[in-house]
């Protein structure tokens, strides 16, 4: 190399010019994804920060913006995405592990609200002390399943589901299923395909909630839970893993939030309620289930596991429905310690303030229950009652 | 290299840590005795002032770091898994059932372990063959034009990531199982006397089959550029010497080649084990996460690292977490284990005569 400079044969010289070539193209291709980032950063509103803060809207003086937390259910999480979108107040960062994870991160307070569609059983409530259930939504557990080559919507009840999760009804022409099916002349004789959550979820704890008061043997069996011990089927994770095996896999019966199979445009049944009706899982009849199950609701710091939508009375109401609870501490300071700053916890109190009341304008359209107006009254005493440092939190929500 | 002629003591001879670098992934414990036997015993008194003295320290501190988070990993498994090791005993890894719901729970890990072993066997059953083929073509039979983007795309493939396959198991490969490939498995091997109970008819894709493709497919790249990597380190003069005696091709990778990268072909057969059994994201997807032993490879299963993926969000109660660490614990020792008994295969296998690149 050092003999490039003074002889200039070609063999030599081409070498230097080969690596200032390559030299360059890496400072170029350096540049070109700078800039890329730059402006893939501009586009997610990195540099646009500075001007959320601050400033009134009216005579009501918002809180600043603490970012928070919250993690759990994956039934709610449709809405969780659309309210984050929408509420300006500060950014809210929603992730949905399921909602057995929920309530595994807000007892160890990692998170600031958890989310769950399953009241805390009185062993989770012991192990976490001074949580406050607020039910921010409801929605319906559709059955979906997949039969290729029948139109007509298929009719099921809780007793027969049962059998069929047990894997004492295998084949999709039982006399069992048939003889509820009179619509459905050529039930196919293939073996049901059984899928359930492999993960802690909610959803499964509302289905289980259902066939234990359908099934006096599942009841004494694997018993509602996030997690049963399934006897039989595929475990899918999360609501869509499920939706998507039971969409693309034929002779397949599984459960999701009526979302997800509105979503999907997967098929879902009629369930039998209480009354003998068979009904289409849909928000006027989910409704139903709601305003009958609202009339005698705990307080918010009480024990919430015996509350439940399964099953209630009226013709047509849909027998598979379910609230949605957000889990929050009730004394934010006690709870999380010093650190936990007093704007957190106005930030908290006001994203919580605001779901339950401006938020509930997004339900429907998510396909989820809007709260009657006792449960949202009742919502806002509970939330009315976290404290931080022994007083109460005063805020006033905008509706952004 | 003859490992009988131990070097003077304190001395360090050309030869000293060299050997096949793939076991010493595998066979740490091994490798960290043999370093200590190595260690030169005036080392304080004769080298410490010295460069080479300071690198070889270096060295060794970087090789116990290795050791301390080894032990450190053994000791926090135990320890946070105590409560179900003194609970259950055997119970935990002979049991069959698994229900961390009250009144009672129950934790057996047996169809865990059970569907990792038979997920594991399978996908090197079918990875094994493969990979050896597509390294013998890329070292001994592909045109060089073809042997370099061939080459790279093997490597690329060794990084792509789980979640990735585990898509394109779901999307694309349950589907094919489903309709084709488990219909055909039921209508051919099935048929054979006592094979019936193993195909049975298939009903939905994710299952232990499945899932098993997905890993053959997962660590085939991994074996195939290790096997394709020590078989071009065999130098040339050893295939002009077989081809100068008449041989052909074949017999010349046979009888040339394959002897002298046989202890790295191993290694990377064993370090494709190790991924398979460990493999967590891909399986999760595609196995069909059921609490039960499986009773045909039709059927869904779970092995130990989609159990812990599965349901560690949800465990509430300190047993249930310590019985999923449990699993973990178990997971590492069958990791070890299966390497213990690989390496011992290896031995008699290469023994102390043929193998000329072994150890």
């Amino acid at each position: 190399m050092s003999s490039a400079s003074s002889t200039p044969p070609p063999a030599d010289t081409i070498a230097p010019t080969k690596s200032s070539r390559t030299g360059l193209y890496a400072v170029v291709a350096i540049i070109v994804i700078v800039v890329i980032i730059l402006a893939a950063g501009y586009a997610a509103g990195w540099f646009k920060a500075a001007s959320k803060s601050g400033g009134t809207k009216g005579a009501c003086t918002p809180p600043g913006s603490v970012p928070l937390l919250g993690a759990g259910s994956s039934f709610v999480d449709p809405l969780m995405v659309n309210w984050e979108s929408v509420y300006t107040q500060s950014s809210v960062n929603y992730q949905e592990p399921g909602s057995g994870a929920g309530i595994a991160q807000i007892s160890a307070k990692t998170i600031d609200y958890g989310a769950s569609d399953a009241p805390l059983t009185a062993a989770q409530a012991a192990n976490a002390s001074g949580l406050l259930t607020i039910p921010e939504t409801a929605g319906a557990v559709s059955i979906i399943y997949n039969l290729p080559g029948v139109n007509a919507r298929l009719q099921i009840s809780g007793p027969v589901l049962a059998q069929i999760y047990q894997g004492s009804i295998t084949a999709w022409n039982d006399p069992a299923i048939t003889s509820i099916n009179p619509n459905i002349t050529a039930m196919p004789s293939n073996a049901i395909v059984v899928v359930h959550r492999s993960d802690g979820s909610g959803t499964s704890y509302a289905f289980t909630d259902f066939l234990s008061k359908s099934s006096a043997s599942w009841a004494s069996g694997p018993g509602k839970s996030t997690l049963p011990a399934w006897p039989t089927g595929l475990g899918e994770h999360g609501s869509s893993g499920v939706a998507n095996t039971v969409g693309t896999t034929p002779y397949a019966v599984g459960y999701v939030d009526l979302t997800y199979a509105l979503n999907q445009g997967i098929s879902f049944a009629q369930v039998q309620n209480p009354a003998g009706q068979y009904v289409v899982p849909n928000l006027r009849d989910a409704a139903l289930a709601v305003a009958a199950g609202d009339m005698a609701l705990p307080t918010g710091g009480a024990s919430w596991s015996n509350v439940s939508l399964i099953n209630e009375p009226g013709a047509g109401t849909y027998p598979v429905a379910t609230f949605s609870y957000m889990l929050v501490y009730k004394d934010l300071s006690g709870a999380y310690g010093s650190t936990y700053t007093l704007q957190k916890a106005e930030n908290l109190v006001d994203w919580l303030n605001w779901t339950v009341t401006y938020g509930q304008s997004y339900s429907s359209t998510n396909y989820y229950v809007t709260l009657p107006a006792g449960v949202v009254t009742a919502d806002q005493q509970t939330i009315d009652s976290m404290t931080y440092n022994g007083a109460s939190i005063s805020i006033c929500t905008l509706q952004n | 290299m003859p490992d009988a002629t131990p070097p003077p003591d304190g001395r360090r001879g050309p030869n000293r840590a060299l050997g096949n670098p793939f076991s010493s992934f595998v066979n740490f414990p091994g490798l960290f005795v043999r370093g200590l036997r190595r260690l030169p015993k005036d080392i304080w008194r004769s080298r410490f002032r010295t460069l080479d003295g300071l690198f070889h320290i270096g060295t060794a501190a970087g090789g116990g770091v290795l050791v301390a988070l080894f032990l450190t990993e053994i000791f926090f498994l135990t320890q946070k898994s105590w409560p179900t090791i003194t609970g259950y005993g055997f119970g935990f890894i002979l049991g069959t059932v698994w229900n961390p719901n009250p009144p009672a729970p129950v934790f057996g890990a047996w169809p865990y372990i059970v569907g990792t072993l038979l997920t594991s066997a399978i996908a090197m059953l079918l990875a094994v063959p493969l990979s050896l083929g597509i390294a013998v073509f890329l070292s001994e039979e592909a045109p060089s034009w073809l042997r370099v983007p061939l080459s790279s795309l093997v490597e690329l493939l060794v990084a792509v990531p789980s979640v990735v396959y585990g898509l394109w198991g779901i999307f694309v490969l349950e589907p094919i199982m489903r309709t084709t490939i488990e219909p055909d498995l039921h209508m051919s091997l099935g048929r054979i006397p006592g094979l019936g109970g193993v195909f049975p008819t298939p009903s939905a894709g994710g299952d232990v089959l499945t899932a098993s493709v997905v890993l053959a497919i997962m660590v085939v790249p991994t074996i195939a550029a290790i096997s394709r990597e020590s078989m071009r380190a065999v130098p040339d003069s050893q295939r002009e010497a077989v081809l100068s005696l008449g041989a052909t091709r074949w017999e010349t990778t046979r009888l040339g080649v394959i002897p002298y990268a046989r202890s790295g072909i191993i290694g990377a057969c064993i370090l494709g084990l190790g991924r398979a059994l460990g493999e967590t994201m891909a399986v999760t997807m595609t196995i069909g996460n059921s609490n039960h032993v499986p009773s045909s490879l039709f059927m869904p299963g779970q092995t130990l690292a989609s159990a812990i993926a599965n349901e560690f969000n949800n465990s509430f109660s300190p047993l249930e977490r310590s019985a999923l660490i449990e699993a973990g614990l178990v997971l590492l020792g069958i990791t070890l284990l299966v390497n213990l008994v690989a390496r011992m295969l290896v031995r008699g296998l290469v023994g102390s005569g043929s193998g000329a690149a072994g150890e």
